[in-house]
């Protein structure tokens, strides 16, 4: 091994700690960041991580490539499989990618935002009026139900009688 | 004999293969022959679900295992089929056909038709295939068919709540994608069996469990398990409601029945079933106050459907043959209630207010909805009782901490669960005001599957004996390691003795 054994030790390390440190920045990402589109960056970061670290799962020590016949017999060759899930996973992947962007960009051009905050708002008041209810926490729908005075005819009828007299 | 035999079992990949090929011709037959195009998405459903009907009457007591393109495991990819998987995958077709969206005002029926063969496909796999990697692609594809089902109302709210869903369910992939990186870091493949025979030594330790955890949380995502369950409500509440009630009764029990392989072939130490018990008791409690606290019919189905599956979830966690019989009598017994729940909030969705006195106008979907909900808290002589007196003798059984604890949390919940279910059944049966508008009455279709529902909750709670017994058979085969891996990697002797070697049989 030529005294190569602690460099690639070194370089192995490395490697996963890139590879962890991807995921970690993206996991974070998709926890912290308040904007829509910079969660699909976050995504993208992560699947980068998971991605280095499949392939590290079949990385050998000095391997070639796993092609059968350019190589000299019993040279050490890098796992195939892993490189063939890198595949399927970076092709799932960016497919899911362009499916959250085009969703997100129909997002956009309805409400005009990507902060998440605003948005759950919007989502919100949105399923509340579809389901014919007011809002959570306004007044005149407290979350369990308790003896009120009718206020919501009277005012009806008061806009109504100030309406027809405008 | 053993010729006809091999050929029906060869039949068992034709309930994926179908759905996805007829998929992808849609979009160019749409163009020729529109109205033979709409037509052939039910029909192929309809095959499949023939072929596995049929598969199932013809299935003897032993496991079969076939290789995907001749190519032997554990190079291959193969499909495991026995009792369990044969009951999910024969439940996808005939639930798709059933919630098989009709909508009038669907501006592209064909691109809808396509994605929901896609979902049945995919479905299909997952609840087949033996081979991890498999496994994972599958629960992608059934991720993104089931994107593009919920955008389906094209609403801003939809469009909101599926990039949520989007982005926690893509993260919840990348987790369980570590996971597997991790199984294959430790045992050096990915087929299902040959982890199970490698576990005992190469996943025993906190890797492991590592592993384990990643995977739960990463297809707990569709499961609807504790942490990763935001995305619950608001999607159920923005989807089509045909839509809601195929991910809550199905999409999700696919997602379980994933993990429990798991769970029962390789991680079948302590830590593991602890950290499910600990998750499904706490989405129970979580689920079941969340759900007394909505005001509209569908969050609140949404709200109890994360707390039954938290439930179920408990009952896996169990050990050996009677937890996975506890488990498998709440999946199906929820697969079979919800369904029928969104199918009368087709109609009732919305405000609880708006179904006041809803059983003067629909007295057969007023009485169903109390049976439903009779089930669902446990009283005594209906399925739901017996279900959730399997989870609990369990608990009591095992008596540590944690089982006791979440016993009592259990209890809690379904007190609370009994409160609002009660409360919504109250509004059915109360007087309205003269001059309200008549609630809407449920559609025929949906009608008549709550009531098959009904009836097939009748008949198990007559016949609770026999359903017991087999359940317990299907538990039992699937509880059993051995015969898994013995059904993959035949011993050499039986494999002469069968005649043909694998890679023969395509």
């Amino acid at each position: 091994m030529n005294g190569f054994g602690i460099d690639h030790l070194s370089f192995e390390v490395v490697m996963y700690v890139g590879a962890y440190g991807l995921l970690g920045i993206g996991a974070l990402g998709m926890v912290m960041s308040n904007n829509l589109f910079r969660m699909v960056l976050a995504l993208v970061i992560a699947e980068a991580g998971v991605n280095l670290l499949l392939v590290l799962a079949g990385w050998r020590n000095e391997a070639v490539a796993p092609i059968l016949g350019v190589h000299e017999a019993g040279t050490p060759m890098v796992d195939p499989i892993p490189q063939v899930l890198v595949l399927t996973a970076i092709v799932i992947g960016v497919g899911v990618q362009a499916l959250a962007v085009a969703t997100l960009l129909k997002v956009y051009r309805i409400y005009c935002t990507l902060d998440v905050r605003e948005l759950r708002r919007h989502l919100e008041q949105d399923i509340c009026r579809d389901a014919g209810i007011a809002p959570d926490g306004s007044w005149e729908a407290p979350t369990i139900e308790r003896p009120l005075p009718p206020p919501i005819p009277v005012q009806a009828s008061t806009a109504d009688r100030s309406g027809a007299a405008s | 004999m053993i010729d006809l035999l091999s050929v029906t079992q060869g039949q068992t990949v034709l309930p994926v293969v179908l759905p996805l090929l007829a998929a992808f011709l849609l979009q160019p037959l749409g163009r020729v022959a529109k109205p033979l195009a709409l037509l052939l998405g039910p029909a192929t459903l309809a095959v499949s679900a023939y072929l596995l009907i049929q598969l199932w009457i013809s299935f003897g007591d032993t496991p079969y295992m076939l290789a995907i393109g001749g190519y032997a495991p554990p190079l291959g990819i193969v499909f495991y089929v026995d009792q369990l998987a044969l009951l999910f995958a024969t439940a996808v077709p005939i639930l798709v056909l059933l919630f098989w969206s009709r909508g009038e005002d669907d501006p592209d029926p064909i691109r809808r038709d396509a994605v929901m063969l896609l979902l049945a496909a995919a479905g299909t796999g997952l609840a087949l295939s033996g081979d991890l990697f498999n496994i994972y692609v599958f629960y992608e594809l059934t991720a993104v068919a089931s994107f593009g089902l919920v955008t389906l109302r094209a609403t801003g709210a939809a469009y909101i709540a599926t990039v949520r869903y989007l982005l926690l369910s893509a993260f919840g992939s990348v987790l369980a994608l570590v996971g597997i990186a991790i199984i294959y870091l430790e045992t050096g493949t990915l087929n299902l069996a040959q982890i199970a025979q490698l576990a005992p030594t190469a996943l025993a330790g906190p890797n492991g469990l590592a592993a384990f955890a990643l995977l739960l949380i990463g297809f707990g995502v569709k499961a609807e398990l504790f942490p990763v369950n935001t995305w619950v409500p608001e999607v159920y509440a923005t989807a089509p409601t045909r839509i809601s009630a195929l991910l809550a009764s199905l999409v999700s029990k696919l997602a379980v029945l994933v993990v429990v392989r798991l769970l029962v072939l390789a991680f079948d130490g302590t830590g593991a079933a602890q950290l499910m018990l600990l998750l499904g008791a706490l989405a129970f409690v979580t689920a079941e106050l969340a759900a007394w606290r909505a005001r509209d019919l569908r969050r609140m189905l949404a709200y109890s459907s994360i707390g039954q599956l938290g439930l179920v979830f408990i009952g896996f966690s169990l050990s050996g043959t009677a937890g996975l019989l506890a488990g498998l009598a709440l999946a199906l017994h929820h697969l079979v209630i919800k369904a029928a729940l969104f199918g009368l909030a087709t109609r009732w969705g919305g405000s609880l207010e708006r179904l006041v006195g809803a059983a003067r106008s629909a007295p057969i979907a007023s009485g169903l909805m109390v049976l439903f909900a009779l089930s669902l808290i446990g009283v005594p002589p209906l399925p739901g009782f017996w279900a959730k007196l399997l989870v609990v003798m369990g608990l009591a059984e095992q008596s540590t901490t944690l089982s006791l604890s979440a016993l009592a949390l259990i209890l809690i919940g379904t007190a609370v669960e009994a409160n609002y279910l009660f409360r919504l059944v109250i509004k059915l049966y109360a007087r309205g005001e003269a001059d309200a508008p008549a609630p809407p009455r449920p559609k025929l279709l949906d009608l008549g599957i709550a009531s098959a529902a009904g009836v097939l909750l009748l008949v198990a709670t007559v016949g609770v004996g026999r359903v017991s017994g087999w359940l317990g058979g299907i538990a039992s085969q699937a509880a059993d390691r051995e015969v898994y891996i013995r059904t993959v990697f035949p011993p050499k002797s039986a494999a002469v003795a069968a005649g043909s070697p694998v890679h023969e049989a395509s």
